[in-house]
């Protein structure tokens, strides 16, 4: 799962680079920088929800988190 | 409060009311001028722009007369109460119901516009229902009760909406203004009049009992008697009277309203009559008895003949107060035993109440000299000879006549007369009952000779002066009807048994049909009082609780139907929570794409 929003997090700055080439302008080059700087910080804080739900759970299923249901 | 308080002050209020009013006589006595009426506004109750609705009294002539019956009548009452409730444990609540109803009629009649009379009639009506129903754990003193209640609010229905087509059409409920314009705004027998002045009759046909409202009055014998002589006699029941005398304005422009007053008045007479010839039960033929004679008061005014019919008011409230204080008399010092079946030969045991019964019954039967000959006799008279007399109400008259001579004597024979018929040991009642019992019997033979000053003070109010129009035939018979009636009486029993045997079994089927009231209570109750009954429970069931209850009852389970089948949307699952974020999102986009 963090696998698919790693994916989307490159084809936008692919998408933004694209288009900053395309558009001659520095704008998109400048913002993809910024993107993967909150992706780092975001896999971080991802990793440890991770690794806690192993330990409390041994169980990597999302599909058996529903604590919330109703 | 100790009981002898309790009864002191009872009284005292009411004799003090009376003093009054006697006060407020002399004063219309004396200044003649003052005899058209006085209005003295006591509160004001709501005041909306130009229109307001006051508490406000009216005294002349007309109402000081009935004022004085009400208290003077009263007063006496309540004095024989002390003696008759004496072993009651709800002595006290006796006595403040029988202040509320003085107090309620005082108002009613008191009343200077039609707003204030009602509020009388309406209250009237509440201490009537109270007081029949003062033994309130006798069940069949409750539903006398509830019944007589029931009818009177039919007859407050009509009161209210004539009340209401007098101030579209007038503008006003104030008797005196209504009066002046009256003349001016209808024409005689206008359809607007006739119908004001038809459902004030529903209204005084419902207080008065007569037909078809009266069936409340023989079951409000189960109130104890002084309550019965009160209201059931001397005043509650008059009011019907009292409100034609009073608007007689109005139906002097409804001659139609008027020939069907006579009519109704008449028909009650003889009908009412000839069920009281049949009743064992003594305080039933007495309200029979009652019936009547408001019979004959609404055949008077029905003629136009308001001074004489008044006349009547009076004289029948003195011996018909009298007669349902000695019955009482009788009932008590008997031990509450109230069929005649079982009295007889009371005469020696109780001497007092014999002649006071005795001189009663002669009144009511019209004995010459009696007061009751005097104003009955006027009644009878002119029930031909006034311009809208005619000779069948005058039969119709004399038969009733003939009737109350002989069923109030034959209730003094079984009572006073022969032997006793069953060991029940009798004693003379108390003084303070017997006392207002001679009272009231001074006043029954004398009052007659006051007739003359009865009409000239009433005139100033009615306008005209009562004629006694000269027929020595006509009077001849109408005084011997009651004297043929009394005769009867006398001759049926003091018959041997075998015969009144044979006479009562020719006579059988009239006989039943007389006792059972013309099963007009029968006739009633299914035709009116079950079907309102089957329709209540219809609303109930189908209306009240399948129909509304039920829709009510939806909409929180469909609530919570609904809200079930939406929480299931809440998976608790993040992947779902993602997709619809996404979902989402392309709405959003979509809209700003394609803006």
């Amino acid at each position: 799962m963090f696998m698919s929003v790693e994916l989307m997090l490159n084809s936008v700055n692919f998408l933004l680079v694209g288009y900053s080439n395309f558009l001659k302008s520095v704008d998109g080059q400048i913002f993809a920088l910024m993107i993967m700087a909150v992706a780092a910080a975001e896999v971080v804080v991802g990793l440890a929800i991770i690794l806690t739900i192993f330990r409390t759970r041994h169980d990597m299923d999302v599909d058996h988190i529903d604590v919330l249901k109703g | 409060m100790s009981r002898e308080r309790v009864g002191m002050f009872g009284c005292a209020t009411v004799g003090l009311s009376f003093l009054v009013t006697l006060v407020a006589l002399s004063e219309l006595l004396l200044d003649v001028e003052k005899q058209k009426g006085a209005v003295s506004t006591l509160y004001n109750w709501v005041t909306a722009g130009s229109f307001s609705l006051n508490l406000s009294i009216l005294i002349d002539p007309l109402s000081v007369f009935m004022l004085l019956i009400v208290t003077g009548v009263g007063f006496v009452i309540h004095v024989y109460s002390v003696g008759y409730m004496r072993e009651d444990p709800e002595y006290s609540r006796f006595f403040a119901y029988m202040n509320l109803f003085i107090f309620s009629m005082s108002v009613l009649v008191m009343a200077a516009d039609f707003f204030f009379l009602i509020v009388g009639w309406a209250l009237v009506g509440l201490a009537s229902y109270l007081l029949i129903g003062f033994w309130k754990e006798k069940t069949s003193a409750v539903l006398a009760a509830r019944k007589a209640f029931v009818m009177n609010v039919i007859g407050d229905v009509g009161m209210v909406i004539a009340a209401f087509m007098i101030f579209d059409h007038l503008g006003t409920l104030n008797f005196l203004d209504v009066f002046a314009l009256a003349e001016e705004a209808f024409r005689p027998n206008d359809d607007a009049i006739l119908l004001i002045t038809l459902f004030l009759l529903v209204g005084a046909f419902a207080k008065s009992a007569q037909i078809p409202l009266h069936t409340w009055l023989p079951d409000a014998m189960e109130g104890p008697t002084p309550v019965s002589a009160l209201i059931h006699a001397a005043t509650m029941v008059t009011a019907g009277v009292y409100l034609v005398a009073r608007c007689h304005v109005l139906y002097e422009l409804a001659p139609y309203t008027m020939y069907l007053i006579a009519t109704v008045g008449v028909v009650t007479a003889i009908f009412a009559g000839s069920m009281g010839m049949v009743q064992y039960d003594i305080k039933r033929v007495i309200a029979y008895s009652t019936m009547s004679q408001l019979g004959y008061m609404f055949l008077a005014a029905g003629v136009g003949m308001y001074s004489i019919a008044m006349f009547h008011l009076m004289t029948h409230a003195f011996f018909k107060a009298l007669l349902f204080l000695s019955a009482g008399s009788v009932i008590h010092g008997s031990n509450d035993e109230q069929d005649i079946r079982q009295m007889g030969g009371l005469r020696r045991a109780m001497p007092i109440t014999h002649i006071t019964f005795l001189i009663g019954s002669l009144a009511l039967a019209g004995f010459p000299l009696t007061s009751g000959f005097f104003s009955k006799e006027a009644i009878i008279i002119n029930a031909y000879h006034s311009d809208m007399g005619n000779i069948v109400f005058w039969a119709i008259a004399v038969l009733g006549a003939a009737m109350t001579g002989f069923y109030i004597f034959r209730v003094y024979f079984y009572t006073f007369v022969g032997q006793p018929r069953t060991s029940v040991h009798a004693h003379e009642s108390p003084r303070i009952m017997t006392a207002p019992l001679v009272l009231l019997a001074f006043f029954s033979l004398t009052v007659g000779f006051g007739g003359h000053m009865v009409d000239d003070f009433l005139a100033t109010y009615f306008g005209m002066h009562m004629p006694h129009p000269d027929d020595p035939v006509f009077e001849t018979i109408g005084v011997g009807a009651g004297l043929v009636g009394i005769a009867a009486a006398i001759i049926f029993y003091m018959t041997g048994k075998d015969r009144l045997e044979f006479i009562k079994r020719m006579l059988a089927p009239i006989y039943d049909l007389l006792f059972h009231k013309y099963y007009i209570d029968e006739i009633y109750d299914y035709l009116i009082v079950k079907p309102t009954r089957a329709t209540g429970a219809f609303m109930e069931k189908k209306v009240e609780r399948d129909g509304i209850d039920m829709a009510v009852d939806q909409v929180g389970t469909q609530v919570r139907e609904a809200s079930q089948i939406i929480s299931l949307w809440q998976s608790g699952k993040v992947r779902g929570y993602a997709f619809n974020m996404i979902v989402g999102v392309v709405i959003i986009l979509m809209f700003v794409v394609f803006q």
